[in-house]
């Protein structure tokens, strides 16, 4: 169990090692905008795939950057934020993060800060940004500069998922940062990770027998 | 729509949904009561409120009043037939910005939701409205400069 972390039957998150499938997630507290904000960036696209068991929404999406058509999943809590810590298959293979607080309830900035930490728990290198949603609400915040996340060169970007204010933009930019760094990565651990699996995939070429050593899923072999 | 409603509450006892209305050619204002029927502390207030928007003999009354508005009312209600008071169910409603949500159940968290939903409503903008920009973008970084008195106190991480 301990280092079954891919694990959830109805997702192969292997998909994810492949050049064309990214994986995004999202954090944020309960009632920031999350879902609002997929929804108004995938206008008609918008299909949830809802995973309740897990906790977790899924969305599809098709994009083409450059001459390359990828496919996205981004991932999004579905009241697993309540207990204030996700699964660490939320976690697992993510190429980029999206963290939103709402401008107008201050606990939900201040939040950010052990979401972020969790965050790069699992996940130390993949591209990070800091979205301040609802600026609808009242456009005079956007004349305050919200430090979280300056320290550690995060992007930030003020949106509103009811008028659309730079949803498109902020998405599209993630989206091209996620792609960056899955051909670049990073990550100390995704390549400890190829490793394991390379390993265990030649073990079992040499039909050894294979007892530990499975990075993610071992059910799904 | 002939009716125009004014105001919109309600009575414990009997559960009832009262409507001040003015009739809109004889400018009379006056009251209705509507009797809630069948609705129990188990009871699915969303249901009860749809399925007295669509009543026949009152839904030319309460065209003007939302759907959101009857929930809330049928809320109140099954609140009292659970030995709620009146103020918790309309601190319940109310939007505590320092509130931390993450701690409400299902049922509580659907309420500020809904809540919240007005707003987004009605700052909404759709497809099929004429100003509708899909990438609408702004920049914000030259008028960025005051800094936020949330990052005030010195957290980790802030």
């Amino acid at each position: 169990m301990a280092c079954d972390v891919g694990s959830i039957p109805e997702l192969d998150q292997k998909k994810y090692d492949s050049d064309e499938q990214v994986k995004i997630i999202c954090l944020g507290d309960s009632a920031v905008g999350k879902s609002k904000l997929m929804e108004r960036f995938l206008m008609d696209e918008y299909r949830p795939q809802q995973l309740s068991t897990y906790a977790l929404t899924l969305y599809k999406h098709t994009a083409t950057v450059g001459n390359k058509t990828v496919a996205i999943d981004f991932w999004d809590t579905a009241g697993q934020e309540r207990f204030q810590s996700m699964h660490p298959s939320y976690y697992h293979k993510a190429h980029a993060c999206i963290m939103v607080f709402d401008v107008q309830r201050k606990i939900t900035y201040k939040n950010l800060a052990s979401w972020y930490k969790e965050l790069r728990e699992y996940r130390p290198e993949i591209p990070c940004c800091v979205v301040a949603n609802k600026i609808d609400a009242d456009l005079k915040v956007t004349q305050r500069s919200f430090s979280f996340g300056k320290k550690q060169g995060l992007p930030f970007y003020f949106v509103s998922a009811a008028d659309g204010t730079n949803v498109v933009k902020m998405f599209r930019e993630m989206i091209k940062r996620a792609l960056d760094y899955k051909q670049n990565p990073s990550d100390f651990m995704d390549e400890v990770m190829q490793e394991l699996e390379n390993f265990d995939l030649e073990k079992k070429e040499n039909n050894s027998d294979e007892d530990g050593l499975k990075a993610q899923s071992p059910e799904l072999v | 729509m002939s009716f125009e409603a004014k105001r919109c509450g309600v009575q414990f006892t009997p559960p009832s949904i009262v409507l001040i209305y003015e009739h809109k050619e004889t400018k009379h204002v006056r009251k209705r009561i509507i009797p809630v029927r069948n609705f129990s502390k188990y009871s699915d207030y969303s249901m009860a409120a749809e399925r007295l928007k669509n009543h026949p003999r009152h839904r030319d009354y309460l065209e003007g009043v939302s759907q959101s508005q009857l929930e809330k009312l049928h809320i109140i209600l099954r609140n009292h037939m659970q030995g709620f008071s009146l103020e918790h169910s309309m601190a319940s409603f109310r939007l505590d910005p320092d509130e931390d949500l993450n701690k409400l159940d299902d049922d509580e968290l659907a309420r500020k939701k809904g809540q919240m939903d007005e707003l987004f409503e009605k700052n909404r903008k759709r497809k099929d409205d004429p100003d509708f920009v899909y990438d609408l973008e702004m920049d914000f970084t030259k008028t960025a400069q005051e800094n936020c008195s949330w990052d005030d106190e010195s957290d980790d991480g802030f």
